[in-house]
């Protein structure tokens, strides 16, 4: 445990956590404690839901340096495109993740994404990731899961320095340092990435990726007032600035446009915990958070365009944990949020939209008999906006012996309607002058330019419009490990019921045949699969590990349509013909198969690895017409990437690490526009103090 | 003038175009031929409008419809429009019947969910509408509110399958029409294809029909 402890403080180094591995993932597990399952510290063993965790030295050693980069690394879950790098988990799109840096959550999502590519993880000491609705505890976004990011804390005196450069110009600076005494303890970080960005679209004057700069700084300050109360502060800030060179083309017509985006995050904790006596712990934390994004352009006829998104959440939340004895533990908190926001692309950029949000939540843990514990919490969300969100899970863990457990889980997960999907109000004037509004919007404007006559017809969508309703999943989790010396083996079955699901629909149309959208709670889906991991430790120097997902989904009117026999695709010579229900494909971008497979090699202060990721083919645009996605459609191939790395690390601190990734060169133009062809890197760290406190 | 002259020249490319073929009708006493018509063209685009949207950049036609008879199987000059010697008559994504406001005949027509073989007989409680009456066209005009879907990302128009336009003829008599494809050469460009081959090869209908000579609604 002491070792455990030393050996994570070194955050500074790129190498030193390789003496750590008999802690990562295999025989330690027991070491490796949890926060995020259940809003308190637990060992990972102990968990009753599906919960992976992600060490620092996986991070480095597979020369991650933006989360997406190492979330696409994991099993089930993949990358998307389109308004930033999002992830996807159990098949749900990245609106359904919530994504959290040391328990609170990240704003700041386009059109429900948020970029991954925002987050450095230059000072991650492990990401914890929960799979299966976990709204009992955190509320909204959290319908898939939770990701949470758990930052370094200082635990001795440090200072380090890590660079790293490599093709298309990409460069990361960071700097670390901690000081400890007995009553405070600081730790800061900064870190400077930069890219070129890169083009795999040959002609084009649009990149593929654009020139990118970011900038972020944490500090973190603790005191100690005594062995029962702590306070902690932390600030965050990551600025980026990207120079956007665009190209609109619409019907043969190109226009360009060029210009800066840029993104701010704040992000500020304010901790107080304290231990009332041993049984009782009392944490108040002050959270605020502010995401600012600005994109300016100017097309080459000089006309200008500036697109303003800010939004500021700040929350106070309490929680009480109590222990009652061996048996019987419980934790009681609740919580206020007030979150605003306003846009160009809301009726005026200097509305400023509000909600607030009352929340309690409540979760036993009773550990029945020795093998037997069970899990079970609720959460009540009160919403200034929409009705109110009532989310229960229910948990249980049985461990059969020293090597196996079983775990099942079945928990309610929401998301409240996003302030886009409220008060949008915007035209594309760039690609057929379409309009979007969002459901507050939409029937009084429509109104409106009816009344001027400037609406053609109106859809029958339009008189479906209502007051949106939160999105719902039930998800069910069924699952085991087994786990030896050598074998470490999980494996889950997943069920996500998906209720209430919002989705833009055609309203109305205007004269001259422009589009009006808005957004409704239209449909029903579910995703359903398997997830399952080995880890097998060969010897002290080799291992191997594989990951795989099976993964189906649907649109339950859609496969009822399909079983009524309405829905129709072509044959060869074009006719229409019945569909069948095995031609169905489900929501398109999903694979039905994702793999990994790494090989890894350790010698004492040397490693090697080689990462594969496969992804089967996806559905990408219905071409068939009947709005489906179905075996007739255009798909994108499956594909393999491949990545390695080496590094060796020196007793005076220093460090070196080279890496190749994409080593095949796979590119797909069209449906993986940010994965570049084949990349290299080389990164050196140096520890220039690294002391245990007085 | 030059409008003018690509006009008379996309209206003269319109020969050879149809070809016929005899449908497996086993089993009914009433065989009627299917008959197959491709690359009819209807409003081919000869220009986009200068400028970006929302003001330009549209592409346009020159605005004229092609007359199309299912009882003689041929294209109508358009001089004839103002008699009942058409039945459909098409522009871009839009078909008029020889009704209303369009013209001067009793044709009619429905859009029928279903396959285009399945419907052997015209169910007596359908109800045929005509252009203006109740809206502007018989066959509904629109993205997936008819016979087509517009993929706005891709810029493509693709009939929905399982859709048939049920045709009362000008002259009273009964037809059923599946649209098969709307690009030249009966082959949607693929979503990759650039704007130039979308553009050119557009409003060129391939369809398929039968027509019932003897006045019944069965084919």
């Amino acid at each position: 445990m002491m070792k455990w402890m030393f050996l994570s403080a070194i955050s500074s180094c790129f190498f030193t956590t390789v003496f750590a591995q008999q802690q990562d993932t295999l025989s330690g597990n027991g070491a490796i404690t949890v926060f995020t399952a259940t809003k308190t510290e637990r060992a990972l063993s102990n968990i009753a839901v599906p919960v992976q965790i992600i060490s620092q030295k996986t991070i480095q050693q597979a020369g991650s340096l933006r989360l997406s980069d190492i979330l696409s690394e994991q099993t089930g879950l993949f990358m998307t495109n389109g308004f930033g790098t999002g992830v996807s988990m159990q098949g749900l799109n990245p609106d359904y993740t919530l994504i959290l840096i040391d328990g609170e959550p990240l704003i700041g999502r386009t059109s429900g994404v948020l970029d991954l590519k925002r987050i450095t993880v230059g000072n991650i000491k492990q990401i914890e990731i929960v799979r299966g609705p976990s709204s009992s505890l955190y509320g909204s976004e959290a319908m898939a899961g939770v990701i949470n990011i758990i930052t370094d804390k200082s635990r001795k005196n440090t200072l380090g320095v890590s660079a790293r450069y490599g093709t298309y110009n990409t460069a990361d600076f960071s700097l670390r340092g901690s000081i400890r005494t007995n009553k405070i303890n600081y730790q800061g970080f900064g870190n400077f990435y930069r890219t070129d960005g890169f083009s795999i679209r040959p002609n084009s004057r649009e990149r593929s990726v654009a020139p990118i700069e970011r900038f972020t700084q944490q500090h973190n300050l603790g005191y100690r007032f005594n062995d029962r109360t702590n306070l902690s502060f932390n600030i965050r800030h990551n600025s980026e600035t990207i120079k956007n060179n665009i190209t609109v083309i619409n019907n043969g017509n190109s226009i360009n446009s060029i210009g800066v985006e840029k993104n701010k995050d704040l992000n500020a904790t304010l901790q107080l915990s304290h231990k009332i006596n041993d049984q009782v712990k009392n944490t108040t934390r002050l959270y605020g958070t502010q995401f600012q994004s600005s994109q300016e352009l100017i097309s080459d006829n000089g006309v200008p365009y500036l697109d303003v998104f800010k939004q500021q959440f700040a929350r106070i939340e309490n929680q009480t944990d109590v222990h009652v004895n061996k048996q019987l533990e419980f934790n009681l908190g609740g919580g206020y949020i007030h979150e605003t926001a306003n846009s160009t692309r809301y009726d005026n950029s200097t509305s400023i939209k509000t909600n607030r949000i009352g929340y309690i939540y409540l979760q036993s843990e009773w550990r029945a008999l020795n093998k037997l514990t069970f899990i079970g919490g609720a959460r009540y969300d009160h919403n200034e906006l929409f009705a109110a969100a009532f989310s229960p899970k229910l948990a249980l863990q049985y461990k059969v012996n020293s090597t196996l457990s079983l775990k099942a889980s079945v928990g309610r997960g929401f998301k409240a309607p996003d302030f886009r999907q409220l008060y949008l109000n915007f035209t594309n004037t760039a690609a057929g002058s379409y309009s979007v509004f969002g459901s507050v919007e939409a029937q009084k404007i429509i109104n409106e330019l009816n009344r001027i006559g400037q609406i053609s017809s109106l859809e029958p969508s339009f008189y479906q419009l209502s007051n949106l309703q939160p999105e719902f999943s039930t998800g069910f989790n069924l699952g085991g490990s087994y786990q030896n010396e050598q074998w470490h083996i999980t494996a889950n079955i997943f069920r996500n019921n998906i209720e209430n699901l919002i989705d833009s629909r055609l309203v109305a149309y205007k004269t001259g045949g422009a589009q009006i959208f808005s957004y409704l709670n239209v449909k029903n889906a579910f995703t359903q699969g398997v997830e399952t991991d080995i880890k097998y430790r060969y010897n002290k120097q080799w291992s191997l590990s594989a990951g795989y997902q099976f993964l189906l989904t649907g649109d339950q009117a859609e496969i009822n349509a399909i079983n009524d026999g309405k829905v129709f695709t072509r044959d060869q010579n074009g006719f229409s013909r019945k569909m069948d229900r095995s031609e169905y494909v489900g929501l398109p971008n999903r694979s039905k198969h994702m793999a990994n497979l790494k090989l890894q090699y350790d010698y004492q202060n040397f490693f090697a690895n080689t990462r594969a990721l496969y992804r089967s083919r996806w559905a990408t645009t219905d071409t068939d017409g009947n709005g489906i996605f179905n075996t007739n459609d255009a798909f994108a191939k499956g594909y393999i990437q491949l990545n390695m790395a080496a590094g060796q690390s020196f007793n005076n601190g220093l460090s070196v690490q080279a890496g190749i990734d994409n080593v095949l060169n796979y590119t797909d133009v069209l449906n993986l526009p940010n994965l570049p062809g084949r990349t290299f890197y080389l990164s050196i760290s140096y520890n220039f103090l690294n002391k245990n406190p007085k | 003038m030059s409008k003018m002259k690509q006009m008379i020249l996309v209206l003269g490319i319109v020969v050879s175009l149809v070809a016929c073929s005899k449908d497996d009708n086993s089993g009914t006493s009433t065989v009627v031929e299917t008959i197959t018509v491709n690359n009819l063209p209807a409003d081919t685009i000869i220009g986009i409008t200068p400028g970006a949207p929302p003001t330009g950049g549209f592409p346009y036609g020159a605005g004229r419809y092609t007359f199309y008879s299912l009882e003689t199987n041929k294209i109508v000059p358009a001089s004839d429009s103002a008699s009942n010697k058409w039945d459909l008559a098409f522009k871009g994504t839009t078909i008029a019947t020889n009704s209303g406001n369009s013209g001067p005949g009793g044709a009619g027509a429905f859009v029928f969910v279903g396959l285009f073989n399945d419907l052997k007989t015209i169910p007596t409680d359908s109800s045929f509408r005509v252009d203006n009456a109740p809206s502007a066209f018989a066959i509904t005009t629109g993205s997936n509110r008819g016979w087509y879907v517009y993929d706005g990302i891709n810029q493509l128009v693709t009939p929905i399958p399982g859709r048939v336009l049920v045709v009362r003829t000008a002259s009273g008599k009964y037809a059923k029409v599946e649209i098969l494809n709307y690009y030249k050469g009966g082959t949607t460009p693929a979503t990759t294809a650039s704007d130039a081959i979308k553009l050119t090869t557009q409003r060129y209908y391939t369809f398929r029909f039968s027509f019932q000579p003897n006045g019944t609604k069965t084919f």
